[in-house]
């Protein structure tokens, strides 16, 4: 036998800007085992949402996670709205469809650079950080910040989105569709790229089933699965499809990922195409009451399930946050045995781990 | 409210779990609440694609033992072992058990979301 | 390679994507979100903006009629400006510049002085 030789994996490594350690058991170049180490990020957010009164979880909750922290806001305002349950207006549903696929866009044009980082490619990195800009000065101008945009409120959204904004925005997502566009064929067709993710880290249907995959990292194992198909905000009425590939392996995620961010572009546009005119909030009535509630929304990494318990006080009894990577880390465990170790970093990277959403 | 709840008890866990197992249902997660003198566990699954969730409750007492479904569903580790350090809940043969060493350090609060007193802390800050 | 040659040509002759940050400065958005500021001439010390502050970054000093912001705490979110109903909040879209030492801000509510004088 071999020796065996166990390395470090983080929770500083030059490919994972994310604080998790996977202590690898390799040998002759062969990983044989993986142990994930957590715990380096938690804050107990949990606890902190129960200790404070409703209205001022929102900007908690939009702390969980840098990146999607526009889809953690809306999502805990949905699911205490559920609480009621309440109806938001039909306008400020549209704008949160619209914040979200921006959100979406700019998370996806990040993975996809970092993919290109993590294999050498650096000029392909700047490129899509480059045009990634573009779309956070939209949400600077829309929402007041660049990442943690706190647009969402219990019954509605705090800014309207006005025709000139509006058509500043329809103008430069089609220009970032169009070099997005450009970007992604060289990325999708470059024989080093492919050399690199082709056949690593195969995960079949069934296996990504019963791992409790979700997201992309699902959908490229060939699952038609997206919680934006339960018509939640305003998926269902802008004839949504989700992407699906079925390869199952790291090219797979790769061009789910890129075809993704080009169906949000179009998303978008088409919900500034169809959205209402009229009120943006509602306001809630009295505390939440009694009651439970559960809510899924399909995040860039994948879907984040919330559940609230109210009990009449402002205050609220319990709330329960699982992020897409809490559930995708398993799947780390059944795909890392038997790659070669410099594969480690792309596979890691192709479920797109986001460390600190996951220990809250 | 929740839709679609099933109330069980922890001895067919392991049975009804497997009947979603069988029929190639996606494991979601588990949300334990502290009820005061008993936890509540609800655990959620959802058959592809694109349907509303299912949950199966169960409440237990806060010294009891449960079983674990890390051997049918290998992802609910995780959550499983959450819900050992943030509740003290007994999870018996988890596939992975981190030893209350998953989220929280050595020196961390010791079941921190259970409602007691000394857990409250105050808000706001 | 040929479908990126215009990219590498805009590239090779185009000026760079970034600014010289701290000698260019873009202009920033109208809506964004920057800092705040008190209106002492305009603040009755009602306390909306503290008690809805998510995190706990204004103190209102009854006693002392003061009431007191503390700029480190402040996560910049404008829930303030937008419940206070005298619009003694005023919302800047100019970043705050860094800082070594935590600032304390006290302000003296000079609307709620009158009134009481008047009285
Ligand atoms: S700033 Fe406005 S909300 Fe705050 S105490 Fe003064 S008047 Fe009231
Ligand atoms: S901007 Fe937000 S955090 Fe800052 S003082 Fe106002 S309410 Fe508090």
């Amino acid at each position: 036998m071999a020796p065996r030789t166990i390395a470090p994996f983080g929770p500083q490594h030059p490919v994972l800007p994310e604080p998790i350690q996977l202590k690898i058991t390799y040998e002759n170049e062969k990983v044989v085992d993986v142990v994930p180490a957590l715990g380096y990020g938690h804050r107990g957010i949990e606890k902190a949402c129960e200790l404070n009164e409703y209205p001022k979880n929102i900007h908690l909750c939009e702390r969980i996670c840098g990146i999607c922290s526009c889809m953690h806001g809306i999502s805990y305002c949905e699911v205490v709205e559920r609480l009621w349950p309440m109806e938001v207006p039909p306008r400020a549903k549209y704008l949160r469809t619209i914040w979200s696929e921006m959100s979406r866009t700019h998370s996806h044009l990040l993975w996809l650079g970092l993919l290109a980082d993590a294999l050498g490619f650096e000029s392909m990195f700047m490129q899509f950080w480059r045009i990634r800009e573009k779309v956070l000065d939209l949400l600077e101008m829309t929402c007041g910040s660049r990442v943690t945009q706190s647009v969402s409120v219990v019954g509605g959204v705090r800014r309207d989105i006005d025709d000139e904004q509006k058509k500043i925005c329809i103008r430069t997502l089609q220009e970032v569709r169009q070099e997005a566009e450009a970007l992604i064929n060289v990325l999708a067709t470059d024989p080093t790229v492919k050399a690199r993710t082709v056949g690593k880290g195969v995960l079949t249907k069934e296996q990504a089933i019963l791992l409790g995959n979700n997201g992309p990292h699902l959908r490229a194992s060939g699952v038609k699965e997206d919680c934006r198909m339960l018509g939640m905000q305003a998926y269902g009425e802008l004839g949504f499809e989700p992407v699906v590939e079925t390869d199952g392996d790291c090219y797979a995620r790769a061009l789910v990922r890129a075809r993704e961010t080009l169906q949000a572009i179009d998303l978008q546009l088409e919900a500034f195409s169809k959205m209402p005119e009229g009120e943006i909030y509602v306001r809630p009535k009295g505390s939440p009451p009694a009651n439970e509630a559960v809510y899924r929304c399909e995040q860039a990494r994948g879907e984040v399930f919330y559940y609230a318990k109210g009990n009449g006080t402002r205050k609220l009894e319990r709330l329960r946050v699982r992020t897409p990577t809490f559930a995708n880390i398993p799947s780390l465990l059944v795909m890392l045995p038997g790659s070669e170790l410099a594969d480690v970093p792309i596979i890691v990277l192709s479920i797109d781990p986001c460390i600190s959403c996951t220990e809250r | 409210m929740i839709e679609n709840l099933k109330e069980i008890s922890k001895d067919t866990l392991l049975q009804e779990v497997q009947k979603f197992a069988d029929a190639k249902a996606r494991f979601v997660t588990t949300v334990c609440s502290d009820l005061g003198d008993k936890l509540e566990v609800t655990y959620y699954f959802n058959y592809s694609p694109g349907v509303d969730m299912v949950a199966l409750r169960m409440v237990v007492g806060k010294d009891e033992e449960v079983p674990s479904i890390s051997g049918i569903y290998l992802t609910a580790v995780l959550s499983e072992n959450e819900m050992f350090e943030q509740f003290g809940l007994k999870v018996k043969d988890m596939a992975i058990d981190f030893g209350g060493l998953m989220l929280l350090g050595k020196d961390s609060p010791v079941k921190p979301m259970v409602k007691d007193d000394a857990a409250a802390g105050k808000g706001g800050e | 390679m040929p479908v990126m040659l215009p990219t590498i040509i805009r590239n090779l002759f185009g000026g760079p994507a970034t600014r010289m940050y701290p000698v260019q400065v873009r202009d920033p958005f109208e809506g964004a979100r920057g800092h705040i500021e008190f209106d002492d001439d305009k603040c009755i010390l009602c306390g909306n903006c503290a008690r809805q502050c998510p995190a706990a970054a204004i103190e209102i000093n009854k006693e002392k009629n003061e009431l007191v912001f503390y700029p480190a705490r402040c996560i910049i979110c404008f829930v303030c400006a937008e419940a206070c109903k005298k619009d003694a909040v005023i919302a800047s879209n100019k970043w705050r510049t860094p800082y070594y030492t935590k600032p304390v801000e006290v302000h003296v509510a000079k609307a709620k002085k009158e009134k009481a004088k008047k009285e």
